[in-house]
């Protein structure tokens, strides 16, 4: 036990005075682990940014289904009621006769005249649904479009949302397969530099398995020191990140303002919380996986 | 203590060591002689397991290396004591830190660590430089290092690859006196060497290497005329 706490207090101190002495490599390490970190950060609010747009476009996706006159209006309640449980809808709303005269009238003042033509209300009742996912909208209006003894006609811009799922798609799919390639790019890349370190100290490893350390002795230090390269590059990446956020978001959102650019406090602490971790990790599991081969002596 | 059996180690095409048997007692000191390449720097790295056999068994306290567990071969590096060729000090660590790394991988607390580097660097009378670097030393200083680190745990087994080379006279027969100072304690002493005159002077035990295998093995003896002029570099 007692052994226990002095080899542990042995192996920090060995960790920080490896690093303090390999300073050089230490300070390459963690400045190439910051920028691959503030890379891949970047990108990940790039993507999330790129993914907003499109929720945002997948919103505009409407659909409109005209009641007949001789719908019964249980029929309809119970539709609308079923419509509102359904995923990817946001809002169904219902538009009334009158509620649709109201509409028209309002839009078209000038032209009041021609209405005083007819002697009833000439325009249908309708539900209008606002949707969230522009996916479930061809299925959506197929369904409606079967009802023909409660709906006349649906009308659904299908050339439009189409395109929109579309975009949405290729979005998705770019943006992921962007991360995971960048994702694998940063941990090969700081895998790599602190390899290099290792590398450079691999006579140490030798020298310390030949006057009988075991291998968790030797593996100690440099665990701990690859933690702390880590964890350093990834605090040096989160404070870049919300110092970017807090300077550089307000002004892209003043200039391009459609740009729904996550703005708020939890999503930068997220990606800070991100960067932290992926360095503490990407640090100690290098250092562990690099000292291994060098275990063999 | 240290047996090896038709031990035979091959690098590539080159023959290092070729069928060695032998037997070192408890407590021995032996001069392992040959010219450069003749297998003396194998044999040590087969006894520390530093290289396995290709054929035949290496038993050191009589147990085979070949056939260590992971624990049982950092048992038995605990057991030796080496000095390398080229000493093999940690160049970013002091004198002190360099001698002091075989108690610490032991777990040994820091005030034990403290008085037992303290008196080995007395002892090989670096006292004065434990706290330098070992580029700030002479190639004589860095191998009393080395040789301090050999022992300070206390080994039963010290291996020294050619400790006095590149020395000058004076010097090699300090660091010569205290492998024997180390060998009076008992620790079974092994030095591969080429350097004639100290062999020749001290008449120890004497095992002659030619091209990876053993040409004589003279128990209290020196190397005789020609033979030595083989050696003399």
């Amino acid at each position: 036990m007692l052994a226990s706490f002095h080899t542990t207090r042995y192996l920090v101190g060995s960790a920080l005075t490896g690093l303090w002495r390999n300073r050089t490599m230490t300070g390459g390490a963690v400045v190439t682990t910051a920028i691959m970190l503030i890379t891949l950060a970047g990108f990940l609010a790039i993507n999330d940014t790129l993914n907003q747009m499109v929720t945002e476009l997948g919103r505009k996706s409407n659909l409109i289904a005209y009641i007949r006159d001789d719908a019964r209006p249980t029929h309809v309640t119970a539709l609308i009621k079923d419509l509102r449980s359904r995923t990817g809808v946001r809002e169904v709303r219902f538009v009334s006769k009158d509620d649709a005269l109201a509409i028209f009238e309002s839009r078209f003042v000038d032209q009041r005249d021609i209405l005083d033509v007819l002697q009833s209300n000439p325009l249908p009742a309708s539900v209008e649904l606002h949707l969230n996912d522009p996916a479930v909208v061809p299925g959506l209006a197929q369904e409606l479009q079967a009802m023909t003894s409660l709906f006349d006609d649906v009308v659904v811009p299908l050339d439009i949302v189409e395109e929109i799922i579309g975009i949405s798609n290729l979005a998705r799919v770019a943006g992921t397969a962007i991360i995971i390639s960048l994702t694998g790019v940063t941990l090969f890349v700081i895998v790599n530099t602190i390899r290099i370190a290792v590398f450079a100290r691999r006579q140490e490893i030798e020298i310390m398995k030949l006057v009988g350390a075991t291998d968790w002795f030797v593996r100690g230090p440099f665990v701990a020191e690859g933690a702390v390269i880590g964890t350093s590059g990834g605090g040096i990446a989160a404070i870049v990140l919300v110092a970017l956020y807090a300077q550089v978001t307000p002004a892209v959102t003043r200039i391009v303002s459609f740009l729904p650019v996550s703005t708020d406090a939890e999503f930068v602490r997220n990606l800070a919380v991100f960067t932290l971790l992926v360095g503490l990790v990407v640090g100690s599991l290098g250092s562990y996986f690099s000292v291994r081969r060098y275990l063999s002596v | 203590m240290i047996v090896l059996q038709s031990v035979t180690k091959t690098y590539g095409e080159v023959r290092a060591v070729a069928d060695v048997t032998l037997a070192i007692s408890r407590g021995e000191f032996v001069f392992l002689m040959g010219t450069n390449g003749a297998g003396k720097t194998t044999l040590l790295r087969l006894i520390s397991r530093e290289e396995e056999p290709d054929a035949g068994v290496v038993l050191v306290g009589g147990v085979s290396t070949t056939e260590m567990s992971s624990t049982a071969l950092t048992r038995l590096r605990r057991r030796l004591g080496v000095v390398f060729q080229d000493t093999r000090l940690l160049p970013n660590a002091t004198v002190s830190e360099n001698v002091a790394l075989p108690l610490r991988v032991r777990g040994k607390r820091r005030a034990e660590v403290e008085y037992r580097v303290s008196a080995v660097l007395e002892r090989v009378n670096l006292a004065d430089k434990e706290a330098r670097f070992p580029y700030e030393l002479s190639g004589g200083e860095q191998r009393k290092v080395a040789i301090a680190r050999a022992v300070v745990a206390g080994p039963d087994i010290l291996l020294c690859d050619e400790p006095t080379e590149s020395l000058s006279a004076e010097r090699a027969d300090d660091i010569v006196d205290l492998l024997l100072d180390i060998n009076a304690e008992g620790v079974t002493t092994l030095v591969a060497t080429h350097d004639l005159g100290t062999v020749n002077r001290l008449r120890r035990r004497v095992i002659c290497m030619d091209d990876g295998e053993v040409q004589s093995d003279t128990p209290i003896g020196s190397v005789e005329w020609p033979q030595a002029t083989n050696y003399s570099s």
